[in-house]
């Protein structure tokens, strides 16, 4: 299928009187990764919030592979292959890293009430292939030996690369990361840099990466897209965007911005 | 397996129960009929609050309701014992999910507060509605007979909850440890990551309110048939405090933990049956040292004491055995992404 994989068309959102985001028309290609940077208040979160269900839009469209999500549950959206991971840890506290990427799975298993409760062949086929797939999932973000642990008991950056894990398997068409990198010290950071064009590259999954460590984005991102106080203020690849005007000057003000050139 | 694990120890209680009837007298037939009832109860509330996350106060009520649906259709309609308690469980089950409707706008405290209003409105209809139930007085259910099987009426009641409930304990092990159980779990520990790996709150919440709805409605029909006799003040806030001291003494979240948790609700109920007005004081206290000491309760302490109390899943704290190769290896590569 061709034409942009998530599109946005005139996406208006305002709370109580304050427009937040402000006739938002954007779209993703395929295979792409994308990056999503603004200055703080910017609309970012709000926007990755419009697309996975939990505001609604006041007026515009989101299109996920041609079809409008506008409307539908987080749940049914999510199911319709859009994935997304959280700016805090949302490992589930109560499960193993294992569980957790089993939990996944959800949407790609089918045991029902009796299945399960009954112990069913079925259901325990289902089981046994779906723990294969989340030691194979543990195995792509290279942290096999943890499958045992509880999520809590790892590291902050860790339970990050879990989460991202956790969503992949469910196999979406496209994950947006709510800044990943958080935390991340230098040298981790080309790590994931490695590890986020691997995602792009052997599960061909669309990436949006929303993050304020610009350089990750700089580096990884095939275009980046600039919000600043709910519009978008550029669009292009991070060379183009890095010598925006515009962006220099919602980044570092007028003033410097003036400097900034004159220099 | 160890010896002293879940499963044996499991097996063993499974034992006890199936040759008490030969060496106990009627009384402690009935405490031990009691105690199958209430691991019902316990096992039904566990999925709902312990797995599920819901904290609602309502099962005091579906025990009522299962109760007074089973007695009620007897007595009014005439059906056999052996239709009326499905019925009763069907009831039960039904008004369960009804009341997961408020569980998806409401959650924590609001979710107690419209549940604890749900139960006090059963139970007033209990009192007032005397034209169908009876008012405060209760009444009498005709007893059950096990004819042609050559059993007593306790001796097979008896049977009867034993058997329901290991059925219904293996069921409830093999659901929590599915997909389904994840889902319970994914949606206690974070609703919108929950939502977004594709779980729905509604299907999931509502399921587990049903689960617990049936459960608590099979404990209610047996127990109305054990006293022969509905009355309302066996539904009330009490007995709420009873089921919730079960499964924080057994252990949130732990199907062995809810056995263990009936077992020792009802040992100490009748221990302190003699001292009237020492119940309440005895279960508040409980439930608030075991809050603040033993918050994973009797399932908790064994998993870190015995071999074998580890459940399969949705373990929580950490391990009981540390990997020692994990806590030597340097402190850099434990913290790699």
């Amino acid at each position: 299928m061709s034409g942009p994989l998530l599109a946005l068309r005139d996406v208006t959102v305002g709370f109580g009187g304050v427009t937040v985001l402000d006739g938002i028309t954007l779209d993703v290609g395929r295979g792409e990764i994308r990056g999503l940077i603004g200055p703080n208040g910017a609309g970012k979160t709000t926007l990755l919030n419009v697309v996975c269900g939990i505001h609604p839009p006041h007026r515009g469209d989101v299109l996920l592979d041609g079809k409008s999500i506008v409307g539908r549950k987080p749940s049914a959206i999510a199911a319709q292959g859009l994935g997304r991971t959280f700016q805090t840890s949302q490992l589930f506290r109560g499960m193993t890293v294992l569980e957790n990427l089993m939990t996944g799975l959800h949407r790609r298993t089918r045991t029902g009430l009796l299945g399960a409760a009954f112990n069913l062949g079925s259901y325990r086929a289902e089981e046994e292939q779906a723990e294969a797939e989340a030691r194979k999932a543990l195995e792509f973000i290279g942290m096999a030996e943890f499958a045992d642990r509880p999520g809590t008991a790892l590291s902050f950056g860790q339970q990050r690369v879990i989460e991202i894990a956790r969503t992949l398997i469910g196999d979406p068409k496209v994950v947006l990361l709510d800044e990943p990198a958080v935390g991340l010290s230098l040298n981790r950071l080309a790590e994931f840099d490695r590890l986020l064009r691997r995602i792009r590259d052997e599960k061909g999954v669309t990436l949006i990466l929303i993050e304020h460590v610009i350089r990750l984005v700089m580096d990884v991102c095939d275009r980046v897209t600039v919000l600043s106080t709910g519009r978008v203020i550029a669009d292009g690849t991070p060379d183009a965007v890095r010598n925006d005007p515009d962006v220099i000057e919602a980044y570092l003000g007028k003033e410097l911005r003036a400097r900034h050139t004159a220099s | 397996m160890a010896l002293f694990g879940r499963r044996n120890i499991l097996l063993a209680l499974l034992l006890l129960g199936a040759a008490a009837p030969f060496f106990v007298n009627s009384y402690q037939l009935f405490v031990a009929n009691l105690i199958v009832v209430f691991v019902l109860l316990s096992i039904g509330l566990n999925i709902l609050v312990g797995y599920a996350g819901q904290l609602a106060f309502a099962n005091a009520a579906m025990f009522g309701i299962g109760a007074y649906g089973t007695g009620l259709l007897q007595v009014h309609f005439g059906l056999p014992f052996w239709m009326a308690f499905p019925l009763g469980a069907v009831i039960a089950t039904s008004v369960g999910l009804a009341i997961s409707l408020p569980a998806l706008r409401v959650s924590g405290l609001y979710l107690a507060l419209s549940t604890l209003a749900f139960a006090e409105f059963t139970r007033w209809v209990f009192l007032h509605w005397e034209s169908v139930t009876f008012g405060a007085g209760g009444f009498k259910t005709p007893p059950v007979s096990f004819e042609p099987l050559p059993v007593s009426k306790p001796v097979g009641l008896y049977y009867l909850s034993l058997i329901l409930a290991t059925v219904l304990v293996v069921l409830a092990q093999n659901l929590v440890r599915s997909r389904i159980g994840r889902a319970f779990v994914a949606v206690r520990d974070g609703e919108v990551a929950a939502e977004s790996l594709g779980i729905d709150l509604l299907r999931y919440k509502a399921l587990a309110f049903g689960i617990s709805g049936f459960y608590a409605g099979i404990a209610g029909g047996l127990y109305s048939a054990m006293l022969n006799y509905v009355s309302p003040e066996g539904y009330d806030l009490f007995q709420m405090v009873l089921h919730k001291a079960m499964i924080v003494v057994g252990g949130i979240a732990s199907i062995g933990g809810s056995v263990l948790g009936a077992f020792a609700v009802v040992a100490l109920l009748e221990g302190l049956r003699e001292v009237k007005g020492v119940q309440e004081i005895a279960f508040g206290a409980i439930l608030v040292v075991f809050i603040l000491f033993m918050p994973g309760g009797i399932a908790a302490f064994l998993r870190r004491k015995v071999r074998g109390w580890d459940e399969p899943v949705h373990r929580a704290g950490p391990p009981p055995n540390p990997d020692p190769a994990a806590a030597a290896r340097p402190a850099s590569e434990a913290a790699r992404p």
